[in-house]
């Protein structure tokens, strides 16, 4: 379509309808066969974890000092990532930003099973997954109640009212894409489709208090995003521990946060646009965008590494610079470096506005992206624990293969769980991209011409 | 009093659908109620309706959730006063936490409950003068009068670019 859009009436709202249905369309047999590939990896995971559950966590790398290692690393990455659903959909919501429409339903998509997928992790990391719910508060039969002076306990709220919102949030949204599915569809997707849209046909009534119960919920939603990953921060700020105890933490992780969830939607969107034929939805001019979010937050993080050394150094503090001088040159030091190609040096081509649209190039960078993140969060977080205040106590961990195939596993049901939902609801909000139908068509015009 | 009728118009334009209801207004049938396929600030001004309801449930929600953390946080401290960390065993800047997410997850709530209950969802019934084209790609206006208004309503409907018109009774 993108090639034919000369006119300024082209694509139309009926064309933007096509565009997003023919996705939801039965799937052939590659698609239910990388289903069952992530789902066997589940599996797999799920046996580990319940070998772990009976013989304990001896079957883990986990040692004195390191008792938190990647288990933990991957429910601040996962959680991270859940945070660029939010942002695009909720704050560029406020912010009435143009090239979000087409992007945001994957971004809240991924959001809210990349939450899913954190709130396995405190779970996997428990010895007795069976007292989980001491977190809740609940009173022991001391009818003693949880401690709420402890971070643990701003954890468990602060993410459960994230997943929660952000369902609720993923839900508002889709009510009037899956009422326009239920007109065009027919058999069991009639039926599934209109038992979600809730009867919805559009009515003056139905959209004044829907439009303003989505802005209030987008409004509750924007301090939220940015309180769940300080709070997620003060987990490690609040403890005493070199590496971790520092009031540079909630905004530092709050944009390696964004970082990574916007490098994550890039991941996912470029392959996605090609195998579900949706280029004349996502444009470049959407990923243009997307990149200058990873380029500012990329920025926004190496400042923050910046100052975190500087602070160490200003600080005087002798543990406190042993500890980073480790986390520089000792022997997980590579993992540093790795971090600072990945987060600060190579989104540096993003500056190329070539680069930006260059789709490969981007994927690409996005990956490196993920990578790094993930690496920043175990540096921070077993590389502190690891050289603690004490050098007789200082030892490296290993992970175990428990925790390697658990890690696999969660990317796994990640993909999975999206994959479903890429190919039997609406990806792409059509209510949006009718709303701000101009802009997509503008977008695509600048392609024409570029092409012409 | 003569016989209500409904009089169905469809428009393909949002501004067009959007200056035919100012001007079913002035006419002041006895209702007017309008589909569309996209949230319209435009329509909505148009309309001139008052704002939703949803916000006082809203905010009443979030007040809701900031008592309930007090209660919570402050009500299970003085059930068992174990002071913990040297700190005080009402310990404000911390249940300020739970305060916040508290109000955030029962203002969420209530938006939701609050949409559903307004907006009269779960809708079981279908509105008259509803068509799949309104979910679609299309703007409808459905004018109830009586009928002696009905010549007049079907020609500002033409007027104003309505693809079609059709009369129902009501």
């Amino acid at each position: 379509m993108a090639a034919a859009v000369q006119d300024t009436t082209t694509p139309s709202f009926r064309d933007v309808d096509r565009s997003v249905l023919r996705v939801m369309e039965m799937p052939g047999r590659i698609y239910w066969l990388w289903v069952a590939f992530c789902f066997s990896l589940v599996a797999f995971g799920g046996a580990m974890w319940a070998r772990q559950i009976y013989q304990g966590l001896g079957v883990t790398g986990l040692r004195q000092p390191v008792m938190w290692a990647i288990y933990i690393t991957n429910f601040v990455f996962w959680v991270g990532i859940a945070h660029s659903g939010t942002l695009i959909s909720a704050i560029l919501f406020l912010f009435r930003t143009r090239w979000r429409t087409a992007v945001y339903r994957a971004a809240e998509t991924m959001t809210l099973f990349a939450v899913a997928t954190a709130g396995l992790y405190p779970l996997i990391h428990l010895g007795r997954v069976w007292n989980a719910y001491w977190l809740l508060p609940y009173p022991n039969e001391r009818y003693l109640q949880p401690n709420f002076r402890s971070p643990l306990v701003w954890d468990a709220f602060a993410v459960s009212t994230y997943l929660t919102i952000s369902a609720l949030f993923l839900f508002m949204g889709l009510i009037p894409d899956v009422a326009n599915a239920r007109e065009q569809s027919t058999g069991w997707r009639k039926t599934f489709y209109s038992l979600l849209a809730l009867g919805w046909q559009g009515t003056d009534e139905q959209w004044r208090h829907y439009s303003m119960a989505y802005l209030l919920l987008a409004g509750l939603a924007t301090p939220l995003v940015l309180s769940v990953h300080s709070v997620v921060s003060w987990d490690f700020a609040m403890a005493q521990l070199p590496g971790w105890h520092s009031t540079i933490f909630a905004p530092y992780f709050v944009a390696g946060a964004i970082f990574s969830g916007v490098a994550m939607v890039i991941t996912l969107l470029i392959p996605m646009r090609k195998w579900l034929h949706i280029e004349d939805l996502l444009t470049p001019w959407h990923f243009d965008n997307l990149a200058k979010v990873v380029l500012l937050t990329s920025l926004i993080v190496s400042y923050s590494y910046a100052t975190e050394t500087f602070m160490t150094w200003y600080s005087g503090d002798k543990i406190e610079q042993m500890t980073f001088h480790m986390r520089y040159f000792g022997p997980w030091g590579w993992m540093f470096w790795v971090m600072v190609l990945c987060n600060c040096t190579i989104p540096l081509l993003l500056f190329s506005p070539r680069i930006r649209v260059n789709l490969t190039a981007l994927w690409i960078i996005s990956i490196f992206v993920n990578i790094g993140m993930w690496f920043e969060r175990f540096v921070i977080i077993a590389g502190s624990l690891a050289v603690n205040f004490n050098p007789s106590q200082w030892a490296f961990y290993r992970p175990s293969l428990t925790e390697l195939s658990i890690t696999v596993a969660s990317f796994a049901w990640f993909l999975g769980l999206f994959s479903l939902f890429a190919r039997f609801l609406p990806i792409v909000s059509m209510t949006e991209l009718k709303e701000g139908i101009g802009w997509l068509r503008k977008a695509l015009r600048k392609d024409y011409e570029k092409a012409a | 009093m003569s016989p209500s009728i409904e009089i169905v118009g469809s428009f393909a334009d949002e501004m067009a659908c959007t200056h035919c209801i100012e001007k079913l207004r002035a006419v002041r049938p006895a209702a007017l109620r309008v589909f569309s396929p996209i949230p319209s600030h435009h329509i909505e001004h148009a309309i001139g309706k008052p704002k939703s309801r949803v916000r006082a449930f809203v905010l009443t929600g979030g007040a809701l959730g900031i008592v309930s953390a007090i209660a919570l946080t402050v009500g299970t401290s003085w059930e068992w006063n174990l002071v913990v960390g040297g700190k005080p065993i009402v310990s404000w800047p911390p249940f300020i936490i739970i305060m916040f997410e508290l109000m955030v997850l029962f203002g969420g709530i209530s938006a939701v409950l609050s949409f559903l209950f307004n907006a009269r969802v779960p809708a079981f019934e279908i509105e008259r003068g509803y068509s799949s084209r309104f979910s679609e790609d299309r703007f409808g206006i459905v004018v109830r009068c009586d009928e002696g208004q009905g010549a007049q309503v079907e020609s500002i409907l033409k007027e104003s670019g309505a693809e079609e018109v059709v009369r129902e009774a009501a």
